[in-house]
């Protein structure tokens, strides 16, 4: 018991089979040859344990999709898409784990505390793909509102998750369906849209059209 | 061409689209009607061409089924009006294709591997779609390769978008609704083969063995080890779809020769293996630089059973029809004549249905026919007008089987004629010696 995987492992079997987290960790590095100290070297407490379990899954994701020869070419909505499906590939892997792992995590506001990592590394992600997505003109500039474009990326990756979570279907096909689906509608109202051309459209008359209110500057 | 988007997936989401296009209709009989008022000599064709454009824009969008109903009603030439043909004829070619991703996530699920993984090249951008599906370019140790992928959720859709497509049907054809259920189930099931590419693959396989024989017909090899549940890798047949093939202005001879690999690749499959490619539409077939006939999709296939194939082609390919009694015995064991029908009534159907399939069985009554003549498909168009106006025929009649073997020939009929081919009609003969 020397590395990082194996304690994960080890960690994982014991929740799975035990159905709850091991009592403390000094009961927890004794079932496995270690000190405490040793584990301590590792991982600072059991959620630690689990949330690089969840930084190494989305991190491995995102290395594979990267390492694709198509990568390059893809627009930034098929970079999202070809991330969730890599992802949601890598979780089925885990699946046991990461139901119960999203189950003790419960139904808290905002971000549970094992996904911090994950937020981290998904946000410095989806931020890369939004400005790629303004340079070439793929997403829309908008004042206040271009920054919130990786939370709703965010958002969307906790509803994939969770949506996979419940997903019966056979080959979690649905899965697919809903990252298609739910990717493309995010993706196209970061588009421009007919709104901004009606919002600059309006602008545009309140200045030039004569209907300038009377205001003094 | 222009990704699409979003493809409406939900039975809500797409319900709204069909309400949407049955809105749309409803405006232009409304645009019609209230020109018409101010402009007497105003034809319904403009109408029926706004019709079709916002019905195929619809569908279009819907994919998947949905698109299969459009190219099917496309193919029923002698029901629809010419504008409605006109549009429908779209479907057969081109339609919006998946996000790349999606494809490949679609191989590394069944193959563990990438598309560029397996093959030398991979097009991401599809070339045309196959309306469950999409086909892309590829090519493996100096081969190209046609790699046809299927959309995920197409089964699970089927029978919800037919019962949508239900009272669009209704309004177009003017049947009943009860008069479409018999129908409906059996275009279900067929739908339903079409998404299985296992049995499509090992079809495909059968099938063009069992037609190698047929002179100037091609078939791609298919490669089963490459393919999967989702996934058809075939070989790229070069060549042109009937319209552009057309263009170029082909010689008779050629053209004769193409239109007699039709003919002898359908008749073989209906008379010697009794299962025909039910999918005539000039977008599953190639005419090959060589002027031979390419052959790229089996995915409907329609098996005729005997009690059905007997009496069908006893009527069409004997002199059954000079002998009432045994006609109307043959129409009684097709459903074209039912138990409770009185002797007016039998006596009404005889008559029409005689018409129908004299009119039919024209191009068997002499060794060659003449497919360019326009007269042929007046008279059958005009059939379907007279009979389409009969109340008579409101109601359901004739087995299921008829559905897709009228189908079949009909398309056949009608590519024929696109191509004005005059071909040997004597080369598969029914086999009908076992009595009636």
């Amino acid at each position: 018991m020397n590395s990082a995987e194996e304690i994960q492992s080890a960690y994982i079997d014991y929740v799975l089979t035990k159905g709850t987290k091991p009592a403390s960790v000094y009961v927890f590095a004794k079932d496995n040859n270690l000190t405490e100290e040793e584990f301590y070297n590792f991982f600072g407490s059991f959620d630690g344990i689990e949330e690089s379990i969840w930084t190494g899954l989305c991190q491995k994701a995102l290395t594979e999709v990267q390492n694709q020869e198509i990568w390059d070419q893809y627009s930034s909505r098929e970079k999202t898409l070809a991330f969730f499906y890599a992802l949601i590939e890598l979780l089925k892997s885990k699946r046991s784990f990461v139901l119960y792992s999203l189950k003790q995590s419960g139904q808290t506001i905002g971000t549970p505390s094992i996904l911090k990592g994950v937020k981290n590394l998904f946000e410095s992600f989806a931020s890369g793909l939004v400005d790629q997505g303004v340079e070439s003109g793929e997403l829309a500039d908008r004042r206040f509102l271009t920054s919130k474009y990786k939370d709703a990326l965010w958002i969307q990756f906790g509803v994939i998750v969770n949506f996979w979570a419940k997903d019966s279907s056979a080959g979690f096909e649905k899965t697919d369906e809903a990252i298609e689906k739910g990717i493309n509608v995010t993706f196209d109202l970061f588009g421009k849209s007919p709104l901004d051309s009606l919002f600059d459209y309006g602008k545009f008359m309140m200045n030039n059209g004569g209907m300038k209110p009377n205001v003094k500057f | 061409m222009k990704e699409q988007d979003s493809i409406p997936t939900s039975k809500t989401e797409r319900s709204a689209k069909f309400v949407k296009t049955g809105f749309k209709v409803g405006g232009n009989y409304i645009k019609h009607y209230s020109k018409k008022l101010f402009n007497p000599s105003l034809t319904k064709d403009e109408l029926n061409l706004d019709n079709a454009t916002d019905i195929y824009t619809s569908l279009s969008e819907l994919k998947g089924s949905a698109l299969k109903v459009a190219q099917m009603l496309s193919m029923d030439k002698n029901i629809l009006p010419k504008a409605y043909v006109d549009q429908f004829s779209l479907s057969q070619y081109n339609a919006p294709p998946l996000s790349g991703p999606l494809i490949v996530r679609t191989f590394t699920k069944y193959f563990g591997k990438t598309p560029s993984d397996i093959f030398d090249e991979f097009n991401i951008k599809s070339t045309n779609a196959a309306s469950i599906g999409q086909v892309h370019q590829a090519s493996l140790n100096g081969k190209k390769l046609a790699v046809k992928i299927q959309y995920p959720g197409v089964g699970d859709s089927i029978s919800s978008d037919l019962k949508m497509v239900k009272p669009f049907a209704f309004r177009l054809l003017g049947m009943s609704q009860k008069e479409l259920e018999v129908y409906m189930t059996e275009v279900e099931d067929r739908l339903l083969e079409e998404t299985d590419y296992n049995l499509e693959i090992r079809r495909s396989i059968e099938f063009s063995e069992a037609c190698k024989t047929i002179d100037n017909v091609v078939f791609p090899t298919y490669y089963p080890e490459l393919s999967s549940k989702r996934i058809i890798t075939m070989d790229w047949l070069e060549g042109q779809h009937m319209k552009e093939f057309m263009r170029t202005n082909p010689s008779q001879e050629l053209r004769d020769k193409i239109g007699q690999a039709l003919w002898d690749f359908y008749n073989f499959q209906q008379h010697e293996l009794r299962a025909v490619h039910a999918d005539p539409h000039p977008g599953n077939f190639l005419i090959t630089p060589e002027g031979k006939l390419g052959i790229i999709d089996f995915g409907c296939i329609k098996e005729m059973p005997e009690d059905f194939y007997y009496p069908f082609f006893s009527l069409t390919s004997t002199d059954m029809l000079k002998d009432k009694a045994r006609t109307i015995k043959a129409f009684r064991s097709l459903e074209m004549i039912r138990e409770n029908d009185d002797a007016a009534q039998i006596e009404f159907f005889y008559r029409l249905y005689k018409e129908m399939i004299e009119l039919f069985a024209q191009p068997y009554m002499s060794s060659t026919f003449d497919f360019s003549k326009t007269e042929f498909f007046d008279k059958l168009y005009s059939y379907g007008e007279k009979i389409s106006k009969m109340p008579e025929f409101k109601q359901a009649r004739g087995v299921k089987h008829f559905i897709y073997v009228n189908r079949t020939n009909f398309g056949l009929y009608n590519m024929l004629h696109d191509l004005g081919a005059n071909v040997r009609t004597d080369t598969w003969y029914p086999h009908v010696d076992v009595a009636v």
